[in-house]
């Protein structure tokens, strides 16, 4: 995403208000939480837009602004007490103990169970699918936003989709 | 990135989503897209992780912002309506008294934060010490052998540091946490100097708040601070200042 080089903060801002407050909801799970949080969002990135690189994506940059936001609240500095161990790498392909190929397929027309599975998702594992799959940020933005290098990125997004697969099994049952 | 399953000959899970995400150089996705068309398997598992990935992202639909709240959102955005050069003219005498009174509050309101920001900090380092004591529970990694501890830290922290050899004298490594001070994580490293638990906090210098002065005692609690090139090193405990500055120098010096 590049933007006009004499772009004001509030055109930068305003088209990624419903974004930043669903992603704001998805992190705090409450309304009056995520409003409040997206108000902090706006008036510490407003006060730093000296510092945004035009050319560089805002929305990762905001992104970034909004979770550290998050990490501060009251919710956010509670959640951070549960510490999340990455995957060692050896154990990544180990878990996949040959499925027959139907097992990938699951049914996916059930939107309920979908977003129960998310809801059951580790958060970070979470964040790191609703930046990818939701907001569609790169790899390189996702990076820039939870300040981690691009193979933990990688890595996370892949530990994600097949955890969230098997919560669906788990919960669907039988594949097709 | 092109690193396939040697054992199978299959791509490896993070270069299929790759795949899916639009991440790989045309090369790769190529490569990808050749293995799949004789590969029944990866291709249902690039088939299941795409509908995956769109069910995803329909599942976020439901968390839209309301109206209202957006509307509130919108409002603080937009700068205030620039008053025009011939109102101001029309003002009057008590107008510029009240101008003039919102100024002198907006600068001390200033200075009041740069204060309070230094207080908030210093409270929080004295909330987490505390709640460290207090809670009697074990640190995340219970080792005093520095070897144990540093590696620990990796993967979990965006920077790196260094223990120092040897500590001063009756200095001794607990363990250490993971933890956030100020938004930014941070490593929570835990000593004992004379039996006085000591909190070292240390975090990235560069995403640091800009905190010249911390009070050195804060409800009877010595906190001393450092810089690094890269880090900020914050010690928090009851022993006295002199030995917790000679452990906060062998921090340093380590780096």
């Amino acid at each position: 995403m590049s933007f006009a080089p004499g772009a004001t903060f509030e055109q930068l801002a305003l088209p990624l208000l419903p974004s930043l407050y669903s992603h704001a909801f998805w992190l705090s799970r409450n309304h009056a939480e995520a409003e409040d949080l997206v108000q902090e969002t706006i008036s510490k990135a407003l006060r730093a837009f000296d510092s945004f690189q035009a050319g560089t994506n805002f929305k990762a940059w905001i992104f970034r602004i909004l979770r550290n936001t998050f990490l501060t609240s009251r919710t956010g500095i509670a959640a951070s007490r549960t510490v999340f161990l990455e995957d060692h790498p050896d154990l990544l392909d180990s878990t996949d103990t040959n499925p027959t190929p139907e097992d990938h397929l699951i049914r996916l027309d059930n939107q309920a169970a979908v977003n129960e599975a998310l809801d059951q998702l580790q958060p970070p594992l979470r964040e790191v699918l609703l930046l990818c799959d939701v907001e569609d940020l790169k790899y390189k933005d996702i990076a820039l936003v939870l300040d981690v290098p691009i193979g933990t990125v990688m890595s996370r997004i892949s530990r994600a989709r097949r955890t969230l697969h098997q919560l669906l099994q788990t919960q669907l049952g039988d594949p097709l | 990135m092109t690193q396939t399953t040697q054992a199978t000959g299959h791509p490896a899970p993070e270069q299929l989503n790759a795949f899916i995400d639009g991440e790989l150089s045309s090369n790769e996705a190529h490569e990808v897209q050749q293995h799949l068309t004789d590969c029944h398997p990866c291709a249902l598992r690039v088939l299941s992780a795409t509908q995956l990935k769109a069910a995803t992202a329909r599942a976020s639909q439901r968390f839209a912002a309301p109206p209202e709240a957006l509307a509130r959102l919108t409002a603080q955005l937009r700068p205030q309506e620039p008053k025009k050069t011939a109102r101001i003219y029309t003002f009057r005498p008590f107008a510029w008294a009240a101008l003039a009174a919102s100024l002198v509050v907006a600068i001390s309101l200033l200075g009041w934060r740069q204060v309070h920001q230094t207080n908030a900090l210093s409270a929080e380092l004295l909330d987490q010490h505390l709640a460290t004591l207090s809670s009697g529970a074990a640190p995340e990694v219970l080792s005093t052998d520095r070897h144990t501890v540093k590696p620990w830290f990796q993967g979990k922290l965006p920077f790196s540091f260094n223990l120092p050899d040897v500590y001063p004298a009756d200095t001794t490594l607990k363990g250490g946490n993971l933890t956030y001070l100020n938004g930014q994580p941070a490593a929570l490293l835990l000593f004992t100097i004379h039996k006085h638990e000591v909190s070292v906090f240390l975090t990235p210098r560069a995403g640091s708040p800009t905190i010249t002065t911390l009070p050195g005692i804060r409800s009877g609690f010595a906190i001393d601070h450092a810089t690094t090139q890269d880090l900020r090193i914050i010690a928090v405990s009851d022993v006295n200042p002199a030995d917790l500055d000679r452990l906060v120098s062998a921090l340093v010096q380590a780096q």
